[in-house]
């Protein structure tokens, strides 16, 4: 074993004093990831808007202008719907969140001293924390216009005052002090008002949350599973794409490596040394293993940490070792046939760059027309991107997982058999 | 001991070996020297169990040379430079060293003392792509010396060497003799196998034509001593097989001798004489 190490780690010596290798195999793929990812992110006008879907139960004249409100706010991409199609299309993962209005909220909305706050019920997947805080963030920013509309219109605010004072003596709930309080101090109020058209201040009625209309909204926010048929962001597509550029540069690299010691005569000492075939064989295969598994880990670790990418851990490293297996089998195979440099980089990249074509390694799978699609099943790539794609978004079970991951597999050990069968060591 | 007994090797219609038979006693340096294509190479390539042969058998110390035991004790110094040209010689030695399962201590100590030895120790921690062809054919030597084999097989070492390093080499050819090595050198420079080697065999077309001290192959092979000796009489040149007696013959008339040259027979006399075509042909 200690032999074979010492057989991989020159591998990796060697692959980091190549900058070109270097790039391609762990540069490039992030930037591939990166860049297409950044572009596909955008819904093509440049905008950052939430898309949310908004449902009026309460079809007054103030939920109707908060909708209204809402549809101008940039934060906001508005669809008015009603309640069964906004939750299916948030559960779809169509849409953000949506917002429903129940009756009274109009009420509410208008009544400023009084009352409780205007209830608005947000519903919303609940790992999309970030979107759920944003989201609640700006719903506040357009709650407080309800008080800007009552503060600094004299005759909305005398009119807000005259309703209050007559809701605050017939309420059972406001306590008998605060009665007897509000009841000096807001028909001066209104009087000051009266005379002061831009008459304004503080004022708090105390009590809970719900009880008190002096919070903007009251949101209350109801989980809304999303139905995962689809990747959450653009970066789940692209990253593994970029982590099958990475294997493929590894396959590359490694399978140049292997001819290399033919053509440069060190597989002649590697031959003569006691070490057996097969442990220079599997010495290189565990160094092409390790790298791509390095390669698609520091990958992941920054679509993870970075670009908000997530993944079932487990079914990730079941994905990758199947990919690893898959591709170190068909690095061997390549390396059988070549017998120069130039002859393996030619024809691995050629074979590689066509069934990434037609694999998804270029244009999404889901995207491509039912015929490609048809065709992308003699891919290994298509099944090393399914793989990965089934631990990031495709929400595959143990069992789906398995197609790709037995396909993968089996086309590896095939091509590892035939490859090391195949393989003359001594043809320097 | 090296015993190898009817060595054949066939690549498609070419005869590479051709029931070679020799024996190479521990502690001599033998010459294998022929041509190019004469198949040196296959040979050591089948002596060091790098590639099989159709037929025969080799031994070292009564050990195939494909057995892991064997293999310790084989040195492979090959024809091309078989070495890592973005490495730094250290870091190709330490990798060739791990190969041999030797402990920290002694692989440290071994790779010291192979750089020392090929005078590389200065320039152990440059890239391999920045010596020049001398230099990366000491290190070469080097890798395949880490281990401390008793055999070392060396393959055309000075092909496209600098003079001093050749000399270099030269002089550590006869420092592994002296430290008990023994040495298989293949050669097409039949000065080198002249100055080196104990015993030479002689291949051309795969089939060992002559095998002997160089004083015997010289003597065997080599032909008459080309004698020319200028005096009042003129110039009178002939060939002898006894110079002492002839000479002594030959100068017993003549009064005033102005000149006298005698031109030796050597291994390239040996090879015109076996195969009818100069070693370089």
């Amino acid at each position: 074993m200690k032999k074979m190490i010492a057989l991989m780690l020159k591998d990796f010596k060697l692959l980091f004093k190549d900058k070109m290798a270097v790039f391609f195999t762990f540069i490039f793929p992030l930037i591939f990831a990166l860049v297409f990812g950044s572009i596909f992110a955008g819904d093509g006008n440049g905008s950052r808007a939430l898309r949310v879907a908004a449902v009026d139960q309460d079809q007054t004249e103030q939920s109707q202008q908060f909708i209204t409100e809402l549809s101008a706010a940039d934060e906001f991409k508005v669809q008015l719907t009603d309640e069964v199609n906004a939750k299916t299309l948030v559960r779809k993962g169509k849409l953000v969140a949506y917002f429903i209005l129940p009756q009274g909220f109009g009420e509410d909305y208008q009544s400023v001293f009084s009352g409780n706050a205007p209830d608005i019920l947000v519903g919303i997947d609940p790992s999309r924390k970030a979107e759920a805080g944003y989201l609640e963030g700006s719903l506040m920013k357009l709650g407080i216009k309800r008080f800007e509309n009552a503060f600094t219109n004299a005759d909305a605010l005398t009119e807000q005052l005259d309703r209050s004072i007559i809701e605050i003596e017939q309420s059972d709930e406001v306590p008998a002090e605060w009665k007897s309080l509000l009841g000096d101090y807001l028909p001066k109020m209104r009087a000051l008002a009266q005379e002061q058209q831009d008459a304004g201040g503080s004022i708090s009625f105390g009590g809970d949350t719900e009880a008190n209309p002096m919070v903007p909204l009251k949101v209350t926010r109801q989980d809304e599973l999303v139905q995962r048929s689809g990747p959450r962001n653009a970066y789940s597509i692209t990253i593994p794409q970029g982590a099958i550029w990475a294997i493929m540069g590894c396959v590359i690299g490694f399978a140049v490596s292997l001819v290399q010691e033919k053509t440069l005569g060190t597989m002649n000492r590697l031959i003569v040394a006691p070490i057996s075939r097969t442990q220079i064989v599997a010495g290189k295969a565990l160094g092409c293993f390790v790298a791509q598994v390095i390669v698609v880990t520091l990958l992941f670790l920054v679509a993870y940490f970075i670009l908000g990418v997530s993944f079932d851990i487990s079914k990730l490293i079941i994905a990758v070792i199947a990919s690893g297996i898959c591709f170190v089998g068909l690095m061997m195979f390549f390396a059988s046939l070549a017998k120069t440099e130039r002859s393996v980089a030619g024809m691995t990249n050629a074979f590689l760059i066509m069934m990434g074509m037609i694999g998804g390694a270029m244009i999404p799978l889901f995207v491509m027309p039912g015929w490609m699609q048809a065709i992308s099943d003699f891919s290994p790539v298509k099944w090393a991107i399914l793989a990965l794609e089934g631990a990031i978004w495709r929400n595959f079970s143990y069992g789906e997982m398995m197609t790709p991951v037995l396909i993968l597999s089996a086309i590896g050990i095939v091509a590892f058999i035939l490859g090391t069968r195949m393989v003359k060591l001594e043809d320097a | 001991m090296i015993i190898v007994k009817g060595l054949q090797k066939r690549y498609g219609s070419i005869q590479a070996v051709d029931h070679v038979s020799l024996e190479i006693p521990t502690g001599h340096i033998f010459g294998l020297l022929g041509p190019n294509g004469a198949g040196k190479s296959t040979s050591i390539s089948i002596m060091t169990g790098l590639i099989d042969a159709d037929g025969g058998s080799v031994e070292l110390d009564g050990l195939e040379p494909k057995s892991m035991k064997a293999r310790y004790n084989i040195g492979l110094v090959p024809q091309s430079i078989a070495l890592y040209e973005e490495l730094t010689a250290l870091d190709n030695l330490a990798f060739f060293a791990s190969l041999y399962s030797l402990t920290p201590d002694v692989k440290s100590s071994r790779i010291d003392w192979a750089l020392q030895f090929v005078g590389l120790q200065d320039r152990a921690n440059d890239r391999v792509s920045e010596f020049s062809g001398g230099m990366k054919r000491r290190l070469n030597l080097a890798a395949s010396l880490l281990h401390d084999p008793d055999y070392i097989f060396m393959d055309e070492p000075t092909a496209g060497v600098d003079p001093q390093s050749r000399n270099k080499l030269f002089d550590n050819v006869m420092e592994l003799k002296e430290l008990g090595k023994t040495i298989i050198y293949t050669t097409h420079y039949m000065e080198e196998a002249q100055k080196l080697c104990d015993r030479v065999g002689i291949i051309d077309h795969g089939k060992l034509l002559a095998l002997g001290t160089v004083n015997e192959l010289l003597h065997q092979y080599g032909g008459d001593t080309k004698l020319s000796i200028s005096s009042e009489k003129g110039v009178k040149s002939f060939s002898s097989a006894n110079v002492s007696e002839d000479l002594t013959n030959a100068l017993r008339d003549i009064d005033k001798v102005y000149d006298i040259s005698m031109n030796r027979p050597d291994l390239e006399a040996v090879f015109l004489n076996l195969t009818g075509r100069q070693l370089r042909d």
